[in-house]
C-alpha cells in the first residue's frame, strides 16, 4: 500500500532546513521518526486504505561515507535511531518509529539521483511505507539574483521494463506547530556535538600514526584547532544566538498572552 | 553591496511562515558594514572600493498581518514602536511571506516600505520578499527569497543574499606522512623547538585549550536550549488557556443571542426566520446568524448565505477611514478574511472583506489549516491586483485603493459591493 501523504511537523521541518542549511559542501543527512496513520474509514469499503505518514521530529546522521555524491546510512545509526524512537514514543505516549529519511542536495537539483531511488528502494524493502525527503539549498539564479530552497518526498516503484527503480512523487504538507517540540529541540543542538565528534574520530586515526615528524603533527593540530574554530562560529555561535532570540520572544510572548488572559478572564466574568 | 542572513534565522522565518495560513511578515534586526577592499591595477597603485554589507542578526515576526499599518498601507508609528520597543534602533529592513505570488514588491509594500525608511531613519533600509510555490500534487514545494533595496535607483535593486555556513569540513587537510627528509639537522631543530607546542603526553596544548573552548560553548547552547524548551512549554500552556476563554466567551455569546432570539420569536410571531437560513454551512451559519442579531444592525429583507457586506456595515458607522477605530460587536463577529490575514481588530476599511465572502467559506478562528494552498489564493490574487493597480497614473494611496471597481472583487458578487468605497 503506497504511502498517500506525508505530514511534517513544522519544528521538524525547522530542524531539516537547520541541518540543510549548515554546510553547501556537501550533503547532510537524517532519519525521521513518527507514525504511520491509515484512514479506516475506507478499509471498510475494501479501498485501499489512505496511509499518511505523520513526521514529528528528525534525528541528524553522522556520515559514515563523506562523498560528496552519497547518502548512506550505517546499520549501528539505524539502531540509535529506533531508540530515540522509542523515547519520542515514551514521551508522547504514542507509537513512534523510524518512517524515512532525509537528505540535501547544496547547489544542486531537488530530485533524486539514480544511487537516491536505489537507496530509497532498499529502505522500502524493509518497510514499504518508508519515505525520502530532500532538501535542495544554496540554489541562485545569477540573473534574477533570487535564492531557492526546495524540499520534496518521494518513494521508489520498480519501473515498467528492466530491474531499475524510478522515482514516484508523494505529497508532502507542513503541518503548524506553534511551539518547538523537545525532542525537536534537541535534535536541533545535537549538530554542533555531532561536528566536534566526527573531527575527533578523524584526528585520532591520524594522530596515531606514529611515522609523523613534529612539523606534521604540530600542522595536523592546527588543522584539528581551525576546523573546530569554523564549526563553532559557523554552527554553535549561530545556533546559541538563535535559541537566545527564542527565549526572548517566548518570555515576550508569554507576557502579552498573560495579559490577554487576564482580559478575557473579565470580560467573561462580567458576562 | 552584499548581505548575509545566518541559515539559523533563515529557518526561523520559514518555520513561522509555515506556521501561518496567511501572508507573513516580520523585522529584519543587523547592522550594516562597510568593508573596504583595496586592490592594484595597472592604471592606478591603489584603489579602495568600499562595500556595504548589509549582515541580518535575527527576525522580530509579527504576530498578525496590518499590525502597524492598515489597510491603506497607512504606517502608525505607534503600534511600530509597540512592536519593535528597544530593538528599533536595530532594524535594518521588513521582509514578507506570500504565496503563489510574482517575486515582486507590491503597491502596498512599496507604501509601507517609503514610510518605514522616514520613521525608522534607515536610509537604505532591505525588503526581503519570500514567495512559496508548489507543484500542483503538493510533492515538491519551493520557497522563492529576493533581498530588495527599493531606495535605491530602479535598476540596481537585488542583491544577492548569501547564507554563511560551514562550507568545506574536509577532512583532507590532515597530512598523513611527513614529506622525507634526510637531514638530522632539521630532525633535530623541529624536535627541539616544536616540543613547545606538545605538553607531556605528546597532545598538541592548543588542541587541549580549544576543546575546553568548544565543550564551555556546547555546554552553554545545552543550558540556554533547556531554558528554551521550558519557555515553550509555558507558551504553549497559557496559549491554550487564552483558546480556551475565548471559545467559552463565544459559546456565551452565542447562548445568550440564542436566547434572545427566542425571546424576540415568542413575542413577536411574525419575524420568524425562515427555515432555510438554518441550512447555511456550518462555519458561515454561526457568524452570519450572530452577525444578523447584533443590535446595530438593521432588519434584512430575507435570509443570505453570505455573511453580511461590508458595505452594508459601513452605512452605520461615518465614513472616516481611521485606520484604528473599531465597532467590536458588529465587526468582530464577521468571518475573518481569508488567507489575507485577520488584524485581530476590526477595520472599517471594505478591501478587506473583499475576499472573505468567496467561493471558500472562512475557516473559523483558532482551527488549524493543513492546506496552505488553496487558502492563499486568494492574497495572491489581492496582492497582484494591488500591483496591476499601482502602474495607474499616481493618484493619493488612499484615494486609489477606495475606487477600486468592484468588478475586480473575486468574490463575484459585484452587484452587491458595488457601493464598495
Amino acid at each position: 500500500m503506497a504511502v498517500s501523504a506525508v505530514h511534517l511537523e513544522s519544528d521538524a521541518f525547522l530542524v531539516c532546513m537547520n541541518h540543510a542549511l549548515s554546510t553547501e559542501k556537501e550533503e547532510v543527512m537524517g532519519l525521521c521518526i513518527g507514525e504511520v496513520t491509515t484512514d479506516s474509514f475506507f478499509a471498510c469499503f475494501g479501498v485501499d486504505t489512505n496511509r499518511i505518514v505523520h513526521i514529528h521530529s528528525v534525528i541528524i546522521l553522522r556520515r559514515s561515507d563523506k562523498r560528496k555524491d552519497r547518502v548512506e546510512i550505517s546499520p549501528e545509526q539505524l539502531s540509535s535511531a529506533a531508540t530515540e524512537s522509542y523515547r519520542l514514543a515514551e514521551m508522547t505516549g504514542r507509537p513512534m518509529r523510524v518512517v524515512g529519511w532525509y537528505h540535501s542536495h547544496p547547489h544542486i537539483t531537488v530530485w533524486p539521483s539514480h544511487v537516491d531511488v536505489r537507496t530509497q528502494a532498499m529502505y522500502q524493502m524493509m518497510d514499504q511505507g518508508f519515505v525520502g525527503l530532500i532538501f535542495s539549498c544554496f540554489i541562485e539564479d545569477k540573473n534574477t539574483k533570487t535564492g531557492r530552497v526546495l524540499y520534496t518526498c518521494f518513494q521508489s516503484v520498480q519501473a515498467q521494463k528492466g530491474s531499475e527503480y524510478e522515482r514516484i512523487e508523494i505529497p508532502i504538507h507542513v503541518i503548524p506547530h506553534e511551539a518547538i517540540g523537545k525532542v525537536c529541540l534537541e535534535s536541533a543542538v545535537e549538530l554542533p556535538r555531532i561536528l566536534c565528534q566526527e573531527e575527533q574520530d578523524t584526528y585520532r586515526k591520524i594522530h596515531s600514526l606514529t611515522q609523523l615528524d613534529p612539523i606534521t603533527k604540530i600542522h595536523n593540530g592546527s588543522v584539528f584547532t581551525k576546523n573546530l574554530c569554523s564549526q563553532m562560529s559557523a554552527v554553535s555561535g549561530p545556533l546559541l544566538q538563535w535559541l537566545e532570540d527564542r527565549l526572548e520572544q517566548n518570555k515576550q510572548n508569554i507576557i502579552e498572552l498573560q495579559l490577554e488572559k487576564e482580559r478575557l478572564t473579565q470580560e467573561l466574568a462580567t458576562m | 553591496m552584499a548581505a548575509s542572513i545566518s541559515g539559523y534565522t533563515f529557518s526561523s522565518v520559514c518555520y513561522h511562515s509555515a506556521n501561518s495560513n496567511s501572508d507573513h511578515e516580520g523585522f529584519l534586526l543587523g547592522e550594516v558594514r562597510h568593508e573596504e577592499t583595496v586592490s592594484i591595477s595597472d592604471t592606478q597603485i591603489s584603489s579602495s572600493e568600499l562595500l556595504q554589507v548589509v549582515e541580518v542578526h535575527n527576525h522580530e515576526p509579527c504576530a498578525q498581518l496590518f499590525s502597524f499599518y492598515d489597510y491603506a498601507g497607512q504606517v502608525n508609528e505607534e503600534s511600530l514602536n509597540r512592536i519593535l520597543k528597544d530593538r528599533r534602533k536595530n532594524v535594518i529592513g521588513w521582509y514578507r511571506f506570500r504565496r503563489n505570488t510574482q517575486q515582486q514588491m507590491s503597491f502596498r509594500e512599496q507604501i509601507i516600505h517609503k514610510q518605514l525608511t522616514q520613521l525608522l531613519g534607515v536610509p537604505d533600509l532591505v525588503f526581503l520578499l519570500f514567495s512559496f510555490i508548489s507543484t500542483a500534487n503538493n510533492s515538491t514545494h519551493a520557497l522563492e527569497y529576493v533581498l530588495f533595496r527599493p531606495n535605491r535607483s530602479r535598476y540596481n535593486q537585488r542583491v544577492t543574499l548569501s547564507i554563511p555556513n560551514l562550507g568545506n569540513t574536509s577532512q583532507q587537510e590532515y597530512k598523513v606522512s611527513s614529506v622525507p627528509n634526510t637531514s638530522l639537522n632539521y630532525a633535530k631543530v623541529i624536535k627541539e623547538h616544536g616540543a613547545e607546542f606538545f605538553d607531556k603526553d605528546g597532545v598538541m596544548k592548543d588542541i587541549r585549550t580549544i576543546f575546553q573552548v568548544y565543550g564551555a560553548l556546547q555546554d552553554k547552547v545545552q543550558s540556554v536550549c533547556g531554558e528554551v524548551e521550558q519557555s515553550e512549554r509555558v507558551k504553549e500552556k497559557v496559549q491554550e488557556e487564552v483558546n480556551k476563554l475565548k471559545q467559552q466567551i463565544v459559546l456565551r455569546k452565542r447562548k445568550t443571542t440564542d436566547e434572545e432570539r427566542r425571546l424576540q420569536e415568542a413575542q413577536n410571531p411574525e419575524l420568524r426566520l425562515t427555515p432555510e437560513e438554518n441550512t447555511e454551512p456550518p462555519e458561515t451559519a454561526l457568524l452570519s446568524r450572530v452577525a444578523f442579531h447584533t443590535p446595530s444592525t438593521p432588519e434584512r429583507p430575507g435570509p443570505s448565505a453570505n455573511p453580511p457586506a461590508y458595505s452594508d456595515l459601513l452605512s452605520l458607522q461615518n465614513d472616516s477611514l481611521l485606520p484604528f477605530s473599531s465597532s467590536p460587536t458588529s465587526a468582530a463577529l464577521l468571518p475573518r478574511p481569508q488567507a489575507v490575514g485577520s488584524p485581530g481588530h476590526p477595520s472599517p476599511s471594505p478591501l478587506g472583506l473583499g475576499l472573505s465572502a468567496g467561493p471558500n467559506p472562512a475557516p473559523s478562528p483558532g482551527q488549524e489549516d493543513d492546506d496552505e494552498e488553496e487558502d492563499d489564493e486568494d492574497s495572491s490574487e489581492y496582492e497582484n491586483l494591488v500591483s496591476e493597480v499601482g502602474q495607474l497614473p499616481p493618484v493619493s494611496a488612499i484615494v486609489l485603493l477606495q475606487g477600486r471597481p468592484a468588478a475586480l472583487s473575486p468574490d463575484g458578487d459585484a452587484s452587491v459591493r458595488g457601493s464598495q468605497t
